[in-house]
């Protein structure tokens, strides 16, 4: 049975420029998938309605997944074998829902005379609707047989599987530029996506963030421990949500003042079947974490 | 969207008015004793200064003697220097007949401790400028995954290169973090060629000579703690007329703030004490 939880802060420097938090998240749980699901709005002055814009793919993305698993005997059974053209078509699917849902809301609610009032008329004419909207996205998908999980623009997706270690399975797009953030609003959006598949290996815990989270820690081990610590506090996630939240809270708040989303799903048997070997990795990277320290203050030089 | 199975879908929380009245601590309403997830610790933006040391033979005795006494006083100079919201590292590169650093990787500045150089061998500055175009990228030296500021790059040298140091400076001003970054360099004695150093900053501001070991130290100081100074500064990205500047345009209002202060800094410094390269 798979359990989650989802939570978004608002960044110190989004809070000190009287900017709304453009981050979205969500989870979802069902008794044959999970979905954990957070959307970073680009949040820049052409961008001006990226916080509606990150939600919106936090919907289309939840949506899209509800509709493959619709015949769920079906889709468990081709995924497997053509999971290469089926993950692009979901990619295709979140796309062609987030945009309808922008095209929605844009009708409902034109551009305002103060939006605009922001650019000279040649600025607002040279920017396409979609890029007011402008965010990136990432999901991981649990199911029963096999996890997989897709991104577009900045973002990380952790997930401990059976083996208990911490890993970033993303299998980034070369194709996507990068020096630039790809984005739900590109046009060609749907060919800048990455993606990972696994079918081969059982799934404890998955976490989605944006890239607040990822940029408040000093190293990428840190990252990953980070991940393998809240797996190990799962178990009794009632009274240790708190605890992300006020971890999430400061890391918004002191290290890059970004707004930090971070979504969570898991398998609650598999999780307490793995409990120990969660723990041992825990105190194991503490070890390492030392290890390291102490490899990094040692002198190389020839000295008096 | 189908709500029925959505368990969570969120707004944000905003830090300025949480609810931290189970976690908190008296004084500090970030700071929770029980958090298990403080072991992995939240990094600020941060600053590498790289400083590059000529520890060749003609630096031994007085010259490296000097250098190695300021470095020691210049770390705790420095730990004070990073805005609060900054992370100082420090990465030492020294050259002689070889190159080698002082640490496997930037160390914070909370963390270093000087160790005492020693002179011998030749100069083989291009070697150095190689290696530190090696190093200073993301898959070097600057892999964190924290942002950071563009690094602060201090050369020392007393001579001239015994190698092919153009080879060495054209690769490093390939290189986007050099192109990026705050160069200041000094001169030791009077062997040292202030238009080699210059060419390494890419401008004379940044370049001063130090020929006495009272100038050294009061060089050394001025350099190290206004560039690290500058650097950690986070500089608006837009003007006056609220057009989006690129960094491009950061990178050169730095330096050029750089220059303007260690030029009216060394200035006004004064010392008397006996030239280097008396009785050398």
């Amino acid at each position: 049975m798979f359990n989650g939880f989802s939570h978004s802060v608002m960044g110190a420097s989004h809070e000190k420029t009287g900017l709304v938090c453009q981050d979205s998240s969500a989870y979802k749980v069902c008794d044959d998938y999970a979905v954990c699901v957070v959307a970073d709005g680009h949040g820049s002055k052409k961008h001006f309605r990226s916080n509606i814009g990150s939600k919106f793919a936090v919907e289309a993305t939840i949506s899209t997944i509800d509709r493959f698993y619709a015949d769920k005997e079906s889709f468990e059974e081709s995924f497997p074998k053509n999971h290469k053209l089926i993950i692009k078509n979901i990619q295709k699917q979140i796309i062609s829902d987030w945009n309808r849902l922008v095209e929605e809301h844009i009708k409902n609610n034109p551009v305002t005379e103060e939006e605009k009032s922001k650019f000279t008329e040649e600025e607002f004419e040279a920017i396409q609707p979609e890029s007011y909207y402008g965010t990136t996205l990432i999901v991981g998908v649990a199911g029963k047989k096999f996890t997989f999980g897709v991104q577009i623009g900045d973002g990380t997706l952790v997930a401990l599987f059976d083996d208990g270690k911490a890993v970033m399975p993303m299998e980034y797009n070369e194709a996507a530029p990068a020096n630039v953030t790809a984005s739900m609003c590109n046009s060609n959006a749907a060919g800048l996506f990455s993606a990972f598949y696994r079918d081969k290996q059982k799934l404890i815990a998955m976490f989605t963030s944006t890239d607040g989270l990822y940029t408040s820690f000093g190293s990428e081990f840190d990252f990953l421990d980070y991940h393998t610590i809240i797996t190990n506090q799962l178990g009794d996630i009632d009274s240790f949500k708190n605890i992300i939240v006020n971890n999430l809270t400061k890391r918004a708040h002191f290290g890059t003042e970004d707004d930090i989303s971070l979504s969570c799903i898991y398998d609650k048997e598999l999780l307490e079947e793995k409990s120990e070997l969660i723990a041992s990795e825990v105190s194991a990277n503490k070890q390492r974490a030392a290890d390291r320290k102490a490899e990094r203050l040692k002198k190389h030089v020839e000295t008096e | 969207m189908n709500n029925d199975n959505i368990i969570g879908a969120n707004a944000a929380t905003n830090p300025a008015a949480p609810d931290y009245t189970a976690n908190s601590a008296a004084n500090d309403p970030l700071d929770f004793d029980d958090d298990p997830l403080s072991a992995t610790g939240v990094s600020r933006k941060s600053l590498v200064i790289f400083f590059l040391i000529d520890t060749s033979g003609s630096m031994k005795g007085k010259k490296m003697g000097e250098l190695n006494t300021v470095m020691e006083e210049l770390i705790p100079e420095i730990r004070k220097v990073g805005e609060a919201d900054t992370e100082v590292k420090v990465a030492v590169l020294t050259f002689s007949t070889d190159v080698r650093w002082m640490y496997s990787t930037p160390i914070p500045i909370e963390e270093f401790e000087w160790a005492r150089l020693r002179a011998s061998g030749v100069t083989s500055l291009g070697a150095a400028l190689k290696e530190l175009n090696v190093r200073m990228s993301r898959n070097g030296f600057l892999n964190s995954p924290s942002l950071s500021f563009a690094p602060v790059i201090f050369l020392m040298t007393d001579g001239y290169p015994s190698d092919d140091y153009k080879a060495g400076l054209k690769e490093l001003q390939a290189n986007s973090w050099y192109k990026f970054g705050l160069k200041a360099a000094l001169g030791i004695g009077n062997e040292a060629n202030d238009n080699i150093l210059a060419e390494f900053t890419g401008s004379p501001d940044t370049v001063v000579h130090a020929y006495s070991g009272g100038q050294l130290a009061q060089m050394i100081k001025i350099i190290a703690v206004t560039s690290s100074q500058i650097g950690s500064k986070s500089m608006t990205l837009s003007d006056d007329t609220s057009h989006e500047l690129g960094e491009e345009d950061v990178f050169a209002a730095k330096q050029k703030l750089l220059g303007q202060q260690i030029q009216e800094l060394v200035g006004k410094t004064e010392t008397d004490d006996v030239p280097f390269d008396t009785g050398w």
